[in-house]
């Protein structure tokens, strides 16, 4: 019997050491993502799909946070009102009973974070060129070029809402210093000028397609949407005959078309996103209410007044604000967002005009946009001052609620002029970088 | 001499045999309280070293079969002293049992194959009984049936919804983004506790899953088929589960057959809930409207009024009477060979919101049987099949559905109800019409589990002095949930946008685990030391699989998938697999001196090498003075000192470790942008060692009394931190910071009065916890997804400071504004046992200070709707900037957790029913019955962001919670 039961207890701690052992013996393996791509997946001998793909995602995230980077900097500037659940809207961006703003707020932290996204993707896809032989180097100039123009067009975007700028991001692990505002432009014409050159060697044809950039989805065809942007960040500089020469090589036309130019697109497809700038006429709890100064200083008859606005059904109040006049910008939740139509051009080379002193190329510039809103001729005085006053006003109205406003009012020390609306609100022209940049 | 002693035992076994053989019969008898007469029912008898047993009936009376006498029959029920009686041969016996308040007699597992007496314990491991659960009052889910029954706990509630939605800390916050639920093990198989969201936030705006205000699936066990659960709060207690322990450990024992008679019990629990308390109205006049709104809403004010006054949407959305019922059979009993429980419960229940509810089918069978001295084996099975429907609370952004942002909004003078063509008229002050919503718009689960355990056990070697077995058991977990979301095309804020939602969610999960075990006793020093030894293997993997689909764009008035325009697919799998190796000593001399060391390596996938193991150690010591020979019986009866040291893991969540591309497209083309999580490919478990001592004293015969200290530090806290999301990135979970735990938990268990007419046992759990963050490798950081940042507040990891503070932006600097820890908490039990026949009981909780950030008056006071904003403190916190330090309030109360009056019908009333009813116990009760708070919203335990790591003490418009009364039949057959 005791024979028997020592034979279970060998047995039986045999089968179990056993047991251990097959199971320890099928170690396990290295764990890959099941659920997406790995970024060191696409980091070295990337294939033109993988590329590609990374342009989609970067031209995608160009889109990020638009709608709340549009509404809190035209709050700011006292273009208009949100009304939705959230009282920073109506509180700190106007800076309600004497409070500062929030470095720790969706209103500053997302439109940066959403910037940083899409120059992110260009960033991989510029390393990702560097480490593929999958593509020509004629193809890679192309790649090049496009990421580096669409990093400089974000960090102009950047620079409108926080007049500063972290311009050396490629390392996560070892970032640049956030730079002033005149160094951060600096940087971004020289970048500029540097996706020129790339796209001047890049052949006749892309190796990529592109959404938003009909017309411009050629090498030359994208060099005009890159010196349209020099151009804007030329004037930005103060640098009226830069931009004078950007322009030329642009898709500026003071005759042509003034809705031509690349455009953010929506769709209702699986992982698009849809139009947040769109809000459902008359609702209720969300909404983009004009600023009533908008309506009240229009001169009378300008067609942009009517196109771009609506009068609600009943006036609306939050928080002791009110209009009687919503957003009419967007037709739709996937009607396409303008990145730069050629009406700015035209603003920005009356712009120009100014700062090189070609005060008649000015007036005629600012006419073209007058008339193009039905509104009679300039008959004010043809100096810089009075000009450049012109020029602001008929910003303030062509390009409403698109991302000017606040930082026109800001690099020409004008914002102090902006109304007050409650007793207690104060005026803020500039976001805080973000908390979590650690500065 | 091993061999020698070991012959002469199976040689006297073998004379012995025969003989014995013959000497078989019945053993009957009543159980009554020694104290006061009362019959016991659910007392164990068992024939001591046989697996044969009996439990007594409702009446105390008990029969057993005892297949050899003489034999020792041992008598044992939670809440009194063990009792041993040796019989010659078949007889009546009654007993009586003493009252042990401590139930130190109780066996407590300590290990993963072994377990201890709880007198012999070096570890402060509470268990809640049956009785201790659902005994005072009915219950929907087990965690929520803990509030103030344990110490070192602290439950938040993340939606009053029927249902549930509960989070447990034990011993403070241990885990932020590993682990940070306790690991649920039910019948020793690893049970899905996941809060799994239904995508609504796609139609609500909500920012992610975890505010979607879930519940989490332990939900799906019914807390009456608990015979009782243990908990290992800290890592002292809970170091042999190794890795998955860090914010400890939930044993839950199901309830098993004994031989004997076959029972059968019949409980019907029949009851309704209400809203815990309304806030009310404004008290609004025609100068208040004018102030808020202007002059011209002042017409549609005065229109309401001589209309038939104002709409109180509060008490319309919030104010329904929800019934519940709980119906639940079960028969138990068995052989020698083979035992068996069998059970069956619906439970149904109806929320405060109009179409709200939950209702859980459950089917049990669980199934002991005894092959040969050798074999034996246990079977757990459990089907589930519930169902919720939750509608819409919590946060959004302008999805015109969760009820608070709506309320919050809507002015009392407007009419909302859906005119003569059922047409509902749009919310002119919101997105979204709150009737409309609740009538037309549907938030739904449905879950099928099945839940089997299994134990085989084969004793390898017994001789008296060396007992080998080895136990192999495990488990599986299935659970397949469905989410259904429907917002219908005509919704206010889906009109002329997404035009109608439909999201369906499919998610699948599998879990199982095993775990193989040899034990060895062994009896040492002539049997003054007693040694228990076991080494073991365990293995755990867990899968999921989630699919969502989304369509919008609708046909009008379809709720099918495929009539949508726009649809959108996301799945999300994930495999995780763990091994490791464990073994312990337990050295137990003469009752005098326990101790036990152990120590466990563990391997997971979720870490960086999934191949390493790291090493969790362990070590005690139990001193019970009282059984020196030195102790002389003065004020102490009875006294214990113990240490404890022990070491848990948690790993990260599946995918930090990943840096991955996410889709996304534009005109039509897909592609790939960076995913906002920077995974860490060299991410390790983080590590909590605890330290614990305390000790356990009998005092004047009445009292009990537990205290114990613990120090338990964090080491390598697994964060999910904010990066400069200049990098691309928005956040990464690595190993950046040190945390401590510390405090103090006593328990004192006193019976006051014991007469044979009146019976009081009292128990008073006191306990609190104080945290550090004591190293931070980056810049203090607000903990992203707890919180709304720093400008309304949030969660703020900041080294010196507790991690429970809240913080927000004073004059630009962040600030401690809070803490939502408690400075101490206090659960106050009481029974009452009167003229035999009536029992009371109820239980208080008392939770002193901590902090909420209530920032559903934020949007109430944007609203104009806030009740107070007509008094001083009102109208000064209006006038204040919108800055976090507004919200903060205190959130200590005290409430009348559950109340009951039970009666049983005495023997003389049965009589009428025959032999069929053995017992009849009726019962009222009522749980949440009434909140003392300065606290200005429904229920100071809330959490906008589930169950997560730091969830507690924000709270967003959530679902109110309840308070619930129940009327209660028992029948025992």
């Amino acid at each position: 019997m005791k024979i028997i039961h020592k034979y279970k207890a060998i047995g039986g701690l045999a089968l179990l050491i056993l047991f251990g052992a097959v199971i320890t013996a099928c170690s396990f393996d290295e764990q890959v993502d099941p659920n997406r791509p790995s970024l060191a997946g696409v980091l070295t001998d990337a294939s033109q799909n993988q590329l590609n793909n990374l342009v989609v995602g970067v031209e995608s995230a160009m889109r990020n946070s638009l709608a709340i980077q549009t509404t809190g900097s035209g709050t700011m500037a006292r273009e208009l009102y949100l009304f939705d659940a959230d009282p920073r809207n109506t509180q700190d961006l106007l800076g309600a009973n004497g409070i500062s703003l929030d470095n720790n707020s969706f209103y500053s932290t997302a439109p940066w974070g959403g910037r940083y996204v899409s120059i992110k993707n260009a960033n991989i896809l510029l390393e990702s060129v560097e480490n593929t032989e999958q593509v020509t180097d004629t193809q890679k100039a192309g790649y090049r070029g496009y990421a580096k123009t669409i990093i400089a067009f974000e960090l102009i975007e950047v620079l409108k809402s926080y007049n500063r700028a972290r311009i050396d991001v490629a390392d996560p692990d070892n970032l640049g210093p956030i730079l002033e505002f005149d160094a951060a432009l600096t940087a971004v014409r020289a970048l500029l000028d540097e996706a020129l050159t790339d796209l001047n060697g890049a052949g006749a044809e892309f190796a990529f397609p592109l959404a938003g950039f009909s017309g411009f989805d050629t090498p030359s065809g994208f060099a005009e949407f890159n010196r349209a942007v020099a151009a804007v960040a030329a004037v930005y500089a103060g640098d009226g005959n830069a931009a004078l020469t950007a322009l030329s090589n642009s898709y500026f036309d003071l005759a042509g078309d003034l809705t031509i130019g690349p455009k953010h697109v929506y769709s209702l497809d699986s992982g698009d996103f849809t139009n947040g700038l769109f809000k459902i006429p008359d609702n209720n709890g969300d909404q983009i209410i004009v600023h009533p100064s908008f309506i009240a200083d229009a001169e009378a008859g300008d067609t942009r007044v009517d196109s771009k606005t609506l009068i609600r059904a009943n006036p609306t109040t939050q928080d002791g604000l009110s209009g009687d006049y919503q957003t009419a910008l967007y037709a739709s939740n996937i009607s396409p967002i303008d990145m730069l139509r050629n009406e700015e051009l035209v603003l920005v080379y009356a712009e120009a005009n100014i700062l090189a002193n070609d005060l008649f190329e000015a007036e005629d510039a600012i006419n073209v946009i007058r008339n193009s809103a039905s509104l009679p001729v300039y008959t004010g005085a043809l100096t810089a001052e009075a000009l450049t006053t012109e020029m602001l006003n008929q910003r303030r109205y062509s390009l409403w609620c698109e991302n000017h406003r606040m930082f026109d009012l800001r690099r020409y020390n004008l914002s102090n002029t902006l109304p007050i609306d409650r007793a207690g609100d104060q005026v803020f022209n500039t976001l805080p970088v973000p908390l979590s940049e650690n500065e | 001499m091993k061999q020698k002693s070991l012959g002469k035992t199976f040689l006297w076994l073998f004379l012995a045999l025969p003989i014995l053989g013959f000497s078989q019969g019945t053993v009957s008898g009543n159980i009554t309280d020694s104290n006061y007469g009362d019959p016991l029912a659910g007392v164990n008898v068992v024939v001591k070293g046989t697996s044969q047993g009996a439990i007594s009936d409702f009446d105390g009376n008990y029969s057993i079969s005892v297949a050899n006498f003489p034999a020792t029959l041992v008598f044992s029920s939670l809440g009194y002293e063990t009792k041993e009686v040796t019989v010659e041969g078949p007889t009546t016996l009654n007993v009586s049992l003493g009252e042990s308040a401590t139930g130190l007699d109780e066996v407590v597992v300590t290990g993963l194959g072994t377990s201890i007496k709880r007198s012999n314990l070096a570890n402060a491991v509470a268990t809640v009984s049956n009785e201790e659960l659902v005994g005072t009052t009915a219950q929907t889910t087990l965690d929520g049936a803990l509030y103030g029954k344990l110490t070192g706990v602290n439950i938040t509630s993340s939606s009053g919804a029927p249902g549930g939605g509960f989070a447990l800390r034990l011993r403070g916050i241990s885990s932020i983004n590993g682990n940070n639920q306790p690991l649920y093990i039910v019948d020793g198989v690893y049970v899905n506790n996941a809060e799994i969201p239904s995508g609504l936030r796609f139609a609500s705006g909500a920012n992610r899953g975890n505010e979607e205000n879930s519940a989490n699936r332990i939900a799906d066990l019914d807390p009456n088929d608990i015979q009782n659960i243990e908990v290992l709060k800290g890592a002292s207690a809970a170091a042999i589960y190794g890795t998955r322990a860090n914010a400890g450990v939930v044993i839950i024992t199901t309830k098993r057959g004994s031989q004997g008679k076959t029972e059968v019990k019949f409980s019907q629990d029949t009851g309704f809930n209400t809203i815990i308390n309304k806030l009310g109205l404004r008290p609004w006049t025609a100068q208040s409207v004018e102030d808020t709104f202007g002059a011209a809403e002042v017409d549609l004010y005065n229109q309401a009024i001589a209309s038939g006054g104002l709409f109180d949407y509060e008490d319309i959305i919030y104010g329904e009477t929800g019934l519940i019922t709980d119906t639940r059979i079960s028969a138990s009993g068995g052989d020698e060979k083979t035992k068996f429980y069998v059970g069956a419960s619906y439970r149904d229940e109806e929320g405060i919101i109009k179409n709200t509810g939950f209702n859980r089918f459950s089917l049990r069978a669980n199934v002991d049987h005894t092959i040969s001295n050798t074999f034996s084996f246990s079977a757990s099975s459990n089907y589930v099949r519930s169902s919720s429907s939750r509608s819409f609370t919590g946060n959004e952004n302008e999805g015109g559905l969760s009820y608070g942002y709506t309320l919050a909004f809507t002015r009392p003078w407007i009419n909302l109800f859906p005119d003569d063509t059922g047409a509902y008229p749009d919310n002119p002050n919101y997105s979204g019409n709150p009737i409309f919503v609740r009538d037309q718009a549907v938030n739904e689960d449905k879950n099928n589990r099945f839940i089997q355990g299994i134990k085989l056990t084969t004793n390898l070697l017994n001789t008296g002095d060396d007992a080998v077995k080895l136990i192999f058991n495990g488990g599986a977990d299935f659970l397949a949930n469905e989410t259904f979301v429907y917002v219908p095309e005509t919704h206010q804020a889906q009109r002329g946008n997404q035009n109608g939602f439909i999201g369906v969610g499919k998610n699948n999960f599998t879990n199982f685990n095993y775990q193989g075990i040899a034990v060895w006793n062994r009896n040492a020093m002539g049997g003054d030391l007693a040694l228990t030894s076991q080494a073991g293997i365990s293995y755990l993997e867990q899968q999921a699989d989630l699919i969502f689909n989304q369509s919008t764009q609708l046909i009008p008035g379809q709720t099918n998938l495929s009539q949508g325009s726009a649809q959108a697919i996301t799945q999300t799998t994930s495999t995780v697999k763990e091994f490791g190796y464990f073994a312990q000593v337990e050295g137990n001399y003469q009752d005098q001196l326990i101790g036990t060391v152990g120590y466990r390596f563990d391997k997971s996938t979720l870490n960086g090498d999934p191949n390493k193991f790291y090493g969790f150690p362990k070590a005690s010591l139990a001193v019970n003075l009282h059984n020196f020979d030195f102790w002389s019986d003065g004020v102490f009866q009875r006294l214990k000192i113990r240490a404890a040291y022990g070491e848990t893991g948690s790993s990260g969540a599946f995918g930090s470790a990943f840096t991955g591309l996410n889709q996304v497209s534009v005109g039509g083309i897909g592609g790939s942008s960076i995913s906002a999580l920077k995974g860490d490919p060299d991410i390790e478990p983080e590590t909590s060692s605890e330290f614990e001592v305390g000790f356990d004293a009998g005092l004047f015969n009445k009292v009990n009394l537990e205290v114990s200290y613990y120090n338990r530090v964090v080491s390598d806290l697994l964060l999910s931190r904010v990066l400069p999301t200049s990098t691309g990135f928005g956040s990464e979970t690595t190993n950046l910071a040190d945390l401590k735990n510390e405090g103090l938990e006593v328990g004192i268990t006193v019976n006051p009065v014991q007469n044979e007419n009146f019976f009081w046992s009292s128990n008073i759990n006191w306990w609190f916890n104080r945290s550090e963050v004591t190293r931070l490798d980056v810049p203090a950081f607000p903990q992203p997804g707890a919180g709304f940042g720093l400008g309304l507040g949030t969660f703020y990891i900041e080294e010196g400071k507790p991690v429970t503070q809240l913080a927000g932006n004073v004059n630009g600097v962040p600030t401690q504004i809070g803490n939502v820890e408690p400075d101490f908490q206090m659960g106050f039990f009481n029974n009452f046992t009167i003229a035999k026949q009536f029992d009371v009981s109820f239980l208080l909780q008392w939770k002193k200070g901590g902090d909420n950030l209530n920032l559903s008056r934020l949007l109430t006071d944007l609203g104009g709707t806030t009740p107070d904003l007509d008094t001083p403190e009102g109208i000064a916190r209006n006038a204040s900037p919108i800055a976090a330090v507004r919200f903060v309030e205190p959130a200590g109360y005290l409430r009348l957790r559950e109340a009951a009056v039970y009666y049983r019908l005495p023997s003389s009333a049965l009589a009428f029913f025959g032999d069929a009813v053995t017992g009849i116990k009726l019962g009222v009760s009522g749980r949440n019955i009434f909140t003392i708070t300065d606290y200005s919203s429904y229920d100071p335990e809330t959490s906008t962001n589930g169950g997560a790591g730091l969830s507690s003490g924000i709270e967003v418009t959530p679902f109110p919670s309840t308070k619930q009364f129940y009327f209660h039949l028992n029948v025992n057959f």
